[in-house]
């Protein structure tokens, strides 16, 4: 089975472009191992569909990618696999004190926070840096849809920020 | 979401998935995967009829999405792909937070001369005597300023130059000990739309449009199509992307995280990139100090284009 000509066709493609799209992939889950999967899941449906795509299989891939992340693939697992994740991350930045480093964690660990659309959308454009038509492609909704998603994502991530940035403050203040 | 916001989103991205890489065997497991639950489907639906039915496992066709027949549409897939990144790297508004520096190394028998708005690069002809002859060259460039410096290949400062949008040219002369300046061009900056397709050896990054730099020309270079990804490449420590022009004029090596360009060489000329932040020690670089004793000159205009 591991000689099948699939499989070493897919090894090819993934050494040639798996690992933009497992960086992809682990922005829209929030972490390694769940990107992974969703990559690994990905795959799957690439070998199901495979006689079915014509040309392009990365762009199947990548839709696939993001649909699965945008409908909340494995959503509660991986949310209660993130829970812990965070608040030892959150502690362990407390405590290193480089303020550079912690902002850009504490940006990724509000991202992963984000409903799946959202953050489906801002990995699109600012990740991806696609355009908001590009977006609506990948995703298959519409324009103004990601516009929606990409403005209350936006809006909950600097709003996360202000309260992240306000609980720091508050405990540098306390004696 | 203000612009460094974005800026810091995108540097957390980057770090956090910098170290990612494809575990071994992931293909294999999908494959497995993939054809547990095929199996589990088929005697589900065999069970219905008491019948199960042996046999390959249907794997006709391999050489469909991932065969080789298909190879040159993926890789076109894949270049476009690659192309359109680097081309978002090199635009507004991401490129004009940054810092630009480069040094480009010239073949023998080349001459960089400045003018009133812009560079004017030859080869062949009276290079070896001429003195504009350019070794290699200095620049740097942020929010369509920019500063370049020229030297012989002995290291020999042959002049610098700048132009910015407000203040316009300013170009010190060491061969003679002048100096002249002249006014801003009309023109565009860095970040905005890509001019097209230029082809030719005369490279003029300040004429028609002040301050376009390398951004603008890398752009203006895919937009001429007919490039191909051709695999990483280490460059400068960086396990780069490869593009090569179908002409073989034109190379470029692109980091993989950021999408902006590492090295480009053109024929025998090589130009290696680093962008960085704006701070106040790189701003300074782009302005030109002109030393005590330099005569002012008038402004040299740069002659007619020569037809090929």
């Amino acid at each position: 089975m591991a000689h099948d000509p699939a499989v070493a066709d897919l090894e090819s493609f993934l050494a040639e472009r798996g690992e933009p799209l497992l960086r992809t992939a682990v922005l829209l889950t929030g972490s390694r191992e769940a990107g992974e999967d969703l990559l690994q899941a990905g795959l799957e449906r690439l070998l199901r569909h495979r006689s079915a795509i014509v040309g392009d299989p990365e762009g199947y891939l990548r839709r696939t990618l993001y649909n699965l992340a945008a409908d909340g693939w494995r959503r509660q697992r991986a949310w209660r696999l993130r829970l812990p994740l965070l608040q030892s991350e959150t502690a362990l930045a407390v405590e290193d004190g480089t303020r550079e480093v912690d902002t850009r964690d504490a940006l990724i660990r509000l991202l992963v926070q984000l409903p799946p659309r959202q953050r489906a959308v801002i990995v699109a454009r600012y990740w991806e840096q696609l355009s908001e038509a590009e977006t609506a492609v990948v995703l298959g909704c519409s324009v103004g849809s990601v516009k929606a998603s990409a403005s209350r994502g936006l809006q909950r991530l600097r709003g996360l920020s202000g309260i992240s940035t306000d609980n720091d403050l508050a405990e540098e203040k306390t004696p | 979401m203000s612009t460094d916001l974005e800026q810091q989103l995108r540097g957390a991205m980057e770090r956090f998935t910098g170290d990612v890489r494809v575990p071994p065997g992931l293909a294999l497991k999908a494959y497995r995967h993939r054809q547990r639950r095929r199996m589990t489907g088929r005697v589900a639906a065999a069970a219905g009829t008491a019948t199960v039915v042996a046999g390959g496992l249907a794997i006709a066709g391999a050489a469909g999405a991932f065969g080789s027949a298909s190879h040159a549409p993926v890789q076109t897939a894949y270049t476009a792909y690659v192309i359109t990144r680097v081309e978002h790297a090199l635009a507004a508004p991401r490129i004009g937070n940054l810092v630009e520096a480069d040094r480009t190394v010239y073949p023998p028998d080349r001459t960089l001369q400045p003018f009133a708005h812009g560079l004017l690069g030859t080869e062949g002809g009276a290079g070896s005597s001429s003195p504009w002859r350019a070794g290699y060259t200095l620049g740097w460039m942020y929010r369509g300023s920019m500063e370049l410096s020229s030297f012989m290949a002995s290291g020999q400062r042959v002049f610098d130059w700048a132009m910015t949008p407000a203040n316009g040219t300013t170009a010190v002369i060491y061969g003679n000990d002048t100096w002249w300046t002249a006014p801003a061009p009309g023109g565009q900056g860095g970040g905005g739309p890509a001019p097209g397709c230029i082809r030719g050896s005369q490279i003029d990054l300040g004429g028609g449009g002040a301050g376009n730099g390398w951004p603008a020309f890398i752009r203006s270079q895919l937009a001429c199509g007919a490039y191909t990804v051709a695999g990483r490449q280490v460059v400068d420590g960086i396990s780069t992307i490869k593009i090569t022009g179908d002409s073989g004029q034109f190379t470029f090596w692109v980091d993989p995280a950021t999408y902006l360009p590492v090295q480009m060489t053109m024929g025998q000329k090589r130009t290696e990139f680093h962008w960085l932040a704006p701070t106040p020690a790189n701003l300074a670089k782009l302005k030109v100090t002109v030393p005590a004793g330099f005569r002012q000159v008038p402004a040299p205009t740069a002659p007619a284009p020569q037809a090929p």
